[in-house]
């Protein structure tokens, strides 16, 4: 009888409570989200505004007041090799990076698909990296490398049976190399785990289908497995991409941008004319160009991945 | 209560019991929680403080034994600042300063080895004579520079007495972060205390007439070298057989090349000819490139203040820095300060030139203190002996300045501190102190026999310190000095790492005028000339050529 009532007449009631109940309801969460509001306010938009108005002003320590100049800030990196050169590092550095991170991660991810005694502790240990900060990361490799003091050099030398004087921090192409090390040592159980997270989410069945139907291995790899293994590869390479884009701390920590400028990261370019020269105006145009070049990659990305979402 | 008012009531009761059986946090938990952290958020006003001030407080004073030098420097320090002269600067200072009781600096001080000597000893001992308190603020180098700006543009008072490099100086004095002293010492020190700074030191706070700290680091270069191996018999045979002439230590940047590779040769792995601190960003290739090219003839800038690196002077100076290069230990390129010290105390070098600390470690002083145990113990004690370094024309690279923030809420405090910790006493306690990186600058410092007795040969340390100092050349203190010091830098570790030293020198020289231009041709040319008029700023005005040198 109840819900026959209810059910006769359902709005009304609605119509009456909702008012009131629902006005209590919005005010309160509107209460709830100002703080948070606020803190994004002062602490992100604010900055992000402010910033507009750097680049078109003089705001340098060096330079009394805060003088309009235009684009003079957009020029000043636009037409300094030294910009120009630290984009194409950066585009290299990154491509090498990722790729070696991703051609590793997938073949250990591979090979720890199967089953074995010692599996769980081997995986433990490939992604003790991933806990350690790039700063330490930095450090540790530098110290390893670093000559008359680390032993690689000598540990090369025994192996090789003759005298190695290698360079690793100075020497072209010695440096990127150790800096390619030192990133992929890192960042290669980041591939790893979301590789391996992936290929177990292959459903075994498909795999069995194809072995009835006498489907060879690379076959099976390249027909089967990559394709479902495609989003988290894009998805693992997107992460990878944009963090590699930043690449600061080893730089910082490895060869200080040198030797002259050879090593030099937009990262690294932007806190030298940002925290070492005091030019923040010029620093702030450099951010934003390099922001602009970044949401292009991230867009053209982003969208790949929501393509293959949807097929 | 009307029938619409009981339903909403009971809906509303009804939801809240609903969720309440689920587990969720209803509206009334929300409130009762943010009601009890407001609560414990006001409690804690009250009850947190006093942790805080306890976490934040200054470490306990740090005295040394009284019948060691050092113990015997901190007690004529703590006679000086409480029995007097009664006329002297660390006396006035503390009395003058009892008015300020309970309240409290904030000092910024280098990161690290720096900030121990006023957490251990001279921010104590200061609390105990005065009740003033103190904060050290530890900063990285940029941002020594940086921070102060950035809180006085934000006019946050949050520095009372800045630790500054005199190269700092105009733009920090132009931009009104630090004040002048010259009424406090009018009217608190003796101005005798002005007249016991080394010259090359005396002038560096001075800007447009007025006097912007108190000098409080001697960042002298000098050469350190191995006796032992310079008057090894057979070393000084086959010298004398290949170069014809006695092997010393040299007086020419060519003769330390030379010099330098002939004991590699000869002695190589066990010890190399020399070592440098090369690595890119880290302080040291931009010092000895201006202090060879200035020795060796060269200016900075020329009248139309156009930038005078891109010639034969500057070839010939880095010709010779890659020939000490090649003549050094392996991995000499990748070398920092640090690493220097432990391939030098390792005996594994027969010279380098570096800072003060340098000799200190050498004779194993500063490893008494466990705060400086990340550098090996030295192999090298007895057998070190100091000199100018070649050219003549050592760098004085970097220093300190003490300066008061022109945003203090306690200025005279702050000043009044600034006074007592440099004064003649107290500084040269801070100086002998094992772990800290202060290096005599007073003429008193250089002929301390308390420091003397540190360490067997501190009195030809000192003196070596102080006779560096007549002859000693100042880093350019003008608006840029980072910009131009960062250039070079970038040329010098690009012609170590195969660049034509000319093509860097011209790329050097296009930044420099960058530089000028962006801050203004005029205004910097103003700073240089300004600067040009300081005892030290070129080999044609050393404290020696002024006649001002300090005999010992």
């Amino acid at each position: 009888m109840g819900d026959a009532a209810f059910a006769d007449n359902p709005t009304p009631v609605s119509r009456r409570r909702l008012p009131s109940a629902a006005r209590s309801d919005r005010r309160f969460k509107w209460l709830l989200v100002t703080p948070a509001i606020l803190v994004i306010l002062a602490i992100s938009i604010y900055p992000l505004v402010f910033s507009i108005w750097v680049l078109f002003v003089n705001y340098d320590f060096q330079i009394p007041g805060h003088a309009y100049v235009g684009l003079k800030n957009f020029r000043q990196v636009i037409f300094d090799p030294v910009a120009r050169y630290s984009l194409l590092v950066t585009v290299c550095l990154t491509a090498t990076n990722v790729l070696i991170e991703f051609l590793l991660g997938l073949a250990i991810a591979l090979a720890m698909t199967k089953t074995f005694r010692g599996r769980g502790i081997i995986i433990s240990i490939i992604i003790v990296p991933l806990f350690i900060s790039p700063v330490i990361v930095g450090q540790a490799w530098a110290l390893l490398l670093q000559r008359p003091f680390g032993p690689t050099n000598y540990l090369l030398g025994q192996l090789l049976g003759q005298e190695v004087t290698i360079s690793w921090l100075t020497q072209w192409p010695w440096n990127f190399v150790a800096l390619v090390l030192a990133d992929v040592w890192q960042w290669t159980p980041f591939m790893f785990v979301i590789l391996l997270a992936g290929l177990t989410a292959i459903p075994p069945h498909v795999y069995e289908a194809a072995e009835l139907d006498g489907v060879g291995t690379w076959q099976t790899f390249w027909h089967i497995t990559m394709p479902y293994l495609a989003p988290m590869i894009a998805l693992a390479v997107t992460f990878r991409l944009l963090d590699s884009i930043r690449l600061f701390d080893t730089i910082f920590i490895m060869t200080g941008g040198g030797p002259g400028t050879q090593t030099y990261t937009v990262s690294y370019y932007l806190y030298t004319i940002g925290f070492t020269q005091f030019h923040l105006s010029r620093a702030t145009a450099g951010a934003w160009i390099f922001l602009i070049l970044t949401l292009i990659v991230v867009v053209f990305l982003v969208r790949r991945l929501l393509k293959q979402e949807e097929s | 209560m009307n029938d619409r008012e009981r339903r909403d009531f009971e809906a509303g009761l009804a939801r809240e019991v609903d969720s309440w059986l689920r587990g969720e946090p209803t509206r009334r938990d929300f409130i009762k929680r943010f009601g009890q952290a407001t609560g414990m958020l006001a409690l804690s006003g009250a009850v947190l403080p006093p942790f805080a001030r306890s976490a934040l407080a200054q470490s306990k004073m740090q005295l040394e034994d009284p019948n060691t030098p050092l113990g015997k420097a901190q007690a004529a320090a703590l006679k000086a600042s409480t029995e007097g002269p009664t006329d002297g600067s660390a006396y006035r200072a503390v009395e003058a300063a009892k008015q300020y009781s309970g309240v409290n600096l904030n000092m910024t001080y280098e990161a690290g080895l720096q900030a121990l000597d006023p957490r251990n000893f001279s921010g104590p001992l200061w609390q105990d004579l005065t009740g003033i308190k103190s904060t050290v603020v530890e900063l990285p180098p940029p941002d020594m520079y940086s921070k102060p700006i950035s809180e006085h543009i934000a006019g946050s008072s949050a520095y009372d007495v800045l630790d500054l490099q005199p190269q700092w100086t105009p733009a920090l004095a132009d931009g009104g972060v630090i004040a002048p002293l010259d009424d406090y010492i009018a009217k608190y020190m003796n101005m005798a205390d002005l007249e016991d700074y080394h010259p090359l030191y005396k002038a560096l706070p001075t800007y447009k007439g007025k006097i912007w700290g108190f000098f409080d680091d001697g960042d002298m270069f000098a050469l350190y070298y191995r006796k032992d191996i310079f008057e090894d018999p057979k070393l000084n045979e086959a010298y004398q057989a290949k170069f014809n002439k006695k092997l010393e230590v040299p007086k020419t940047w060519e003769d330390y090349a030379q010099v330098a590779q002939f004991i590699t040769d000869q002695m190589a792995p066990n010890v190399y000819g020399a070592g440098h601190f090369r690595k890119a960003a880290s302080p040291g290739n931009q010092f000895d490139f201006m202090q060879q090219f200035r020795a060796n003839g060269g200016r900075f800038f020329d009248e139309n203040m156009k930038a005078d690196l891109a010639n034969e002077i500057g070839v010939r100076t880095l010709e010779n820095m890659k020939a000490a290069n090649a003549a050094s230990i392996p991995g000499n390129n990748e070398l920092d300060a640090v690493s220097l010290w432990a391939a030098w105390l390792q005996g594994k070098i027969a010279m380098m030139y570096s800072w003060p600390p340098t000799g200190r470690m050498s004779a194993g002083y500063s490893q008494s203190d466990k705060a400086i145990s990340f550098i090996p113990q030295s192999s090298i004690a007895g057998k070190v002996g100091y000199a100018i370094v070649p050219g003549g024309h050592p760098e004085h690279a970097f220093g300190f300045n003490k300066a008061l923030a022109a945003d203090s809420e306690n200025p005279e405090a702050a000043y009044l501190f600034m006074q007592w910790a440099c004064s003649p006493p107290v500084s040269l306690a801070r100086c002998m102190l094992p772990y800290a990186l202060r290096d005599p600058y007073r003429i008193s410092h250089f002929k301390s026999e308390l420091y003397g007795e540190l360490f067997p040969s501190a009195p030809e340390y000192l003196a070596n310190l102080n006779n560096s100092a007549n002859v000693g050349l100042l880093d350019p203190i003008m608006p840029g000095a980072q910009d131009y010091q960062l250039s070079l830098d970038r040329m010098a570790t690009s012609v170590w790492a195969g660049a034509d030293p000319m093509e860097a020198l011209k790329t050097a020289e296009a930044e420099w005028n960058a530089t000028t231009e962006n801050l203004g041709v005029d205004s910097q040319k103003a700073f240089y000339e300004e600067f040009l008029k300081l005892p030290g700023a070129t080999p044609d005005n050393t404290v020696e050529k002024l006649g001002m040198a300090v005999q010992l």
